[in-house]
């Protein structure tokens, strides 16, 4: 089946954009308002704390800012499959086995100099990501394995034998938690909105941002990431090696999942933790989809996913909702997201088809 | 299970395991089939599996738990369906968000109504029926294969039936295959692919309703997302089954088959609890590939 996809020029209005975002927010959290009278028995406390939970003190805003760190990793990942127009669904996979793996090489050199230790467990993270969701791209590439699957099926195995390892060879016999023990002193990321545990890669991740939106949009590996985005067939004509940008963008978005596993390791958590990242990988795509996969909104964008599960959990602490309220409005706004912005992305996934 | 007197009870549990992703699978078949990758599978799964229970619980009758269960997967499918077909969403991604809202809406209610977001038990419900024939049991293969299953096997085997007929026998199913072959060809008939696309998103909320109340009503319990991956690998079974009816069959054998063999070796070997729950996804992932070499080398036999 051959469609001609034709290419309306997209007017890339910001103010549009933002007002039809704030659409989108606004039912959203009208429905989120509803379930919360049906849900809750104190209803305005509850959702008093829903919407200024995090802005209330210092600690809640600060691990807001905190929680969307991986994200903006996770988020740029995404983005930059999209961009290509190949799908990676095995970030929960890929930041789980990066956290792992970043803990392992922290936990083997438990002397050595903070910033070279630290560099290792970072590139540890990047490759184990890299190569899960590689693997992935390279099937697609010889054989035409549908990526989108195969990376979430790896992902589910990945996930299992990554929780085998944190119950099992590498538990802290020390407690009774489902943890590894905790990484040196040296390899902890510096604190730097006390008492909340936001730490210093916060910088890191809008500098990666920035790095990625240059990357995109003004290198020449970039560009033809995005031809072959737009068009493979026409790319391919154009003596662009299709082949080649059907593995890069795959690696890519894997890097930014590992880094987004150490990140969480080596700022937050210290250790790795069973389960801690899940919902990581699939808030990406989220935070992805509502930047419309550009780079420098992938910022906030993090940021205002963040600051629903924030909500979600001072919702939880202070009243009688649970927290997988989250996932609802997340549902939500993926559903009224895509309805916005399926312009853009029926042309994805026409291509796709083809 | 060698008490019960199967002479391979691994095979015996690979057949009744294998209905929930049979039944998705015939589902997915559906909506493959007018050109859509449904990976709301999972979801639709997991809304069957949690209303199907608390239904049964609430009533105390199978037949309305059942029934209560696919009218409420059936409507999550229609919002999924509507967004999807008529608000012109990416099917992708709201596909992502039905398995979202399924594994949040499930937990919340559970949340509500039993003060819990764990395992939730349920005592009181009635025990699936099923064929017991003792002296047929004792034929081997025969026995292990067709006999002493609960209702469920022998309903989703009564499904891959009636499927493989409404697709290949009726002009329904001739107009819904025309869906994904050509849509303009349908357009041309005066008639519209989307409402085709719609009917298939709904049978698959039908038999992803039934495939989830399998899973809870064989457990007596309720599991947050007690589906575990087993839309996708549904969603896998349609390609290795070569988008056929019977070929699913065969397909969900083989994944069945994979963690019949894994809760085996479970209680016989040694190899840690998680590696084995990660031998379905594996076996999956790898017949994946080696369908999709099978078939890259295949077609470009024919170029040459």
């Amino acid at each position: 089946m051959k469609l001609i996809v034709k290419r309306k020029k997209n007017p890339e209005n910001i103010f549009v954009n933002i007002f039809s975002l704030s659409v989108t927010m606004g039912i959203a959290f009208l429905i989120v308002i509803v379930l919360i009278l049906f849900l809750s028995k104190d209803p305005a406390k509850t959702i008093r704390y829903f919407f200024i939970g995090p802005f209330l003190n210092r600690y809640y805003f600060g691990n807001m800012l905190n929680s969307a760190i991986p994200l903006i990793f996770t988020g740029l990942g995404i983005a930059i499959a999209f961009k290509a127009s190949t799908f990676n669904l095995g970030g929960e996979g890929q930041v789980y086995s990066g956290a792992l793996a970043a803990t392992a090489v922290c936990l083997a050199l438990p002397e050595a100099n903070g910033f070279i230790g630290g560099s290792l467990a970072i590139l540890a993270a990047i490759g184990v990501g890299a190569v899960l969701a590689g693997l992935s791209g390279l099937f697609k590439m010889k054989w035409g394995t549908d990526e989108l699957i195969s990376s979430f099926l790896i992902s589910g195995a990945v996930v299992l034998i990554v929780n085998y390892f944190i119950t099992g060879p590498m538990d802290d016999p020390a407690n009774n938690l489902l943890t590894t023990r905790e990484i040196a002193k040296q390899y902890r990321f510096m604190q730097i909105f006390p008492p909340s545990k936001l730490d210093i890669s916060i910088f890191f991740a809008v500098l990666t941002a920035f790095l990625v939106f240059f990357f995109m949009f003004y290198t020449h590996w970039g560009y033809e990431m995005r031809m072959c985005g737009l068009n493979r067939e026409f790319s391919r004509y154009g003596g662009i090696k299709v082949k080649f940008y059907l593995v890069l963008p795959m690696i890519l978005s894997g890097s930014f999942q590992g880094l987004a596993g150490a990140v969480s390791v080596m700022g937050t958590y210290h250790m790795s933790v069973k389960g801690f990242s899940f919902g990581m990988g699939w808030n990406g795509i989220a935070v992805a989809l509502i930047a419309r996969n550009n780079p420098l909104a992938v910022i906030p964008a993090a940021i205002f996913f963040a600051y629903i599960e924030a909500g979600a959990s001072a919702a939880m602490i202070h009243s009688d909702v649970t927290f997988e309220i989250a996932a609802i409005v997340e549902s939500i706004i993926y559903f009224l997201i895509t309805a916005q912005a399926l312009k853009d992305f029926i042309r994805y996934r026409k291509r796709r088809t083809e | 299970m060698n008490e019960s007197g199967y002479y391979f009870p691994v095979i015996h549990n690979a057949v009744g395991i294998m209905t929930p992703f049979l039944l998705a699978a015939i589902g997915g078949l559906f909506t493959e089939l007018t050109g859509m990758l449904n990976i709301a599978l999972e979801g639709l799964m997991l809304i069957g599996a949690f209303f199907s229970v608390i239904f049964a619980a609430s009533t105390g009758s199978l037949f309305l738990g059942v029934l209560f269960g696919i009218v409420i997967t059936m409507f999550i499918a229609l919002i999924f369906g509507l967004i999807s077909l008529y608000l012109k969403a990416d099917i992708f991604i709201s596909g992502l968000a039905t398995n979202l809202l399924a594994s949040g809406l499930t937990v919340v209610l559970a949340f509500k109504i039993f003060g819990n977001k764990g395992v939730i038990l349920f005592k009181n419900l009635p025990e699936l029926p099923s064929l017991n024939i003792p002296f047929l049991q004792k034929i081997p293969m025969f026995g292990d294969i067709f006999i002493g299953h609960n209702i469920f096997v022998y309903l989703s085997w009564l499904i891959v039936i009636i499927a493989a007929v409404v697709i290949y026998k009726t002009p329904f199913g001739m107009r819904l295959r025309g869906t994904g072959y050509n849509p303009r060809a349908i357009t041309a008939l005066g008639l519209k692919p989307r409402n085709y696309q719609l009917a298939a998103i709904l049978i698959s909320g039908f038999t992803c309703g039934i495939a989830g109340a399998v899973l809870t009503l064989n457990l007596g319990a309720f599991v947050p997302n007690i589906t575990s991956g087993r839309g996708w690998i549904a969603l896998v079974a349609i390609y290795l089954g070569n988008k056929n009816p019977f070929g699913i069959v065969i397909a969900s054998f083989v994944f069945g088959f994979s963690e019949s063999f894994s809760n085996y070796a479970q209680g016989a070997t040694k190899i840690p609890a998680d590696f084995i729950l990660a031998f379905p996804y594996i076996i999956t992932v790898v017949a994946m590939i080696g369908y999709s070499v099978w078939k890259y080398y295949k077609e470009n036999r024919k170029v040459f």
